[in-house]
């Protein structure tokens, strides 16, 4: 009932306002307007994004210029570390390398070294044809003196043997071997 | 039906690029569009900028029309939303100079060249103060007197919603106008 009251009373008042003055649209003033606003349309979000870029930019310059973020300086100290162990690791590198040409060269060294063992001494070749010699005077001085009795090709061959290798151990024999010869003739002279 | 097959067609033309078919929308709804416009922006009077504005949206936006609804449940959608602003505008600039005001309340100029008098001005003072979510179910239901359905489609509320608006709505009414139903 209300509903109805109120409803009736609206619509006298809106009657009792009377009609508004015919409307004229203009179409062609739509069509004009339309065009520039989809220009607009097409346009702002160009110059937005520009903006925005332009805005961007300037912000990274700025932020570069002025102060580094946290992360910049977290990535800057990284890389110092990383500097540093290259640094480090190129020493040991270096380090590594000399040792082991030390090495090798310690092992070539060694090498020749144990070349130079294997080579016989032609010293002690001397020494020994020397030693030979000696005996084989000796020797045959002996064979003279006790078996063919020539005392002084005996006594020579001993003198030979002292006065050619006096350092000898044969020498040393020769000499034994005189005196004994120089005993004898005395005791058969007595 | 036959109006929604004229429509179809009307936007189908529109898409192709037929200039005439807007000018046929304009002449089969601009009367129907600044009633409505009136009726919400509180009888003003002139609303010829309004609709101007209303068709200038319709045109951009036609060619994404999906005839969903029909051609004249979606210019008065629009037409809501542009009274909408409108309003909102014309607060700002009532709260901005205070002269304004009484301009404003005297949209009276028109009232009185139409030889109104005082209780359906009230009537009308009334519906117009209502807010918005009120004000515009009532106008759509009352004076332009569109189904409960077509109306919840066009503000995007469910039929519920709707009854609970259009009920507080005459609530207000109601206590304003209390003097005016009794008689």
């Amino acid at each position: 009932m209300t509903e109805d009251k109120i409803k009736n009373l609206i619509q006298r008042a809106d009657k009792a306002a009377g009609g508004i003055a015919p409307v004229e649209v203009n179409v062609s003033a739509i069509r004009r307007r339309a065009g520039r606003k989809n220009i607009i349309n097409f346009i702002a979000p160009l110059s937005a994004a520009a903006v925005l870029m332009v805005a961007l930019s300037i912000l990274t310059v700025m932020f570069r210029t002025t102060e580094p973020t946290q992360e910049e300086r977290k990535i800057a100290l990284l890389e110092s570390k990383i500097k540093q162990l290259q640094t480090r690791t190129d020493a040991a590198l270096s380090l590594i390398q000399e040792v082991l040409k030390d090495e090798q060269k310690q092992h070539q060294l060694d090498e020749l070294r144990a070349q130079l063992a294997s080579i016989p001494d032609p010293l002690e070749d001397v020494r020994q044809q020397v030693d030979k010699t000696a005996f084989i005077l000796v020797y045959e001085a002996d064979r003279l003196y006790n078996e063919l009795n020539q005392t002084d090709s005996a006594v020579e061959n001993y003198n030979r043997v002292i006065r050619l290798f006096p350092e000898n151990r044969w020498a040393k024999v020769a000499r034994q071997r005189l005196s004994e010869i120089e005993k004898r003739k005395t005791d058969q002279t007595i | 039906m036959a109006e929604k097959i004229d429509d179809e067609l009307l936007v189908e033309k529109f898409r192709r690029g037929n200039k005439s078919a807007f000018e046929r929308i304009v002449k089969q709804y601009s009367a129907d569009v600044a009633a409505l416009a009136n009726r919400l922006l509180g009888w003003p009077g002139d609303v010829e900028d309004v609709t101007q504005d209303i068709f200038l949206a319709a045109f951009v936006g036609l060619k994404n029309f999906r005839c969903e609804c029909s051609l004249k449940s979606w210019l008065f959608t629009i037409t809501i939303n542009k009274c909408r602003t409108n309003r909102y505008k014309r607060w700002l600039r009532m709260r901005r100079f205070s002269q304004e005001i009484n301009k404003v309340s005297l949209s009276s100029d028109s009232e009185e060249k139409h030889m109104d008098t005082d209780e359906f001005r009230h009537v009308r003072r009334a519906v117009a103060a209502l807010p918005a979510r009120y004000r515009e179910p009532v106008v759509l239901r009352y004076l332009q007197e569109i189904s409960t359905d077509e109306i919840s489609r066009i503000l995007g509320i469910t039929r519920n919603t709707l009854n609970v608006r259009l009920s507080r709505a005459r609530k207000l009414l109601k206590e304003d106008l209390a003097e005016l139903i009794e008689l």
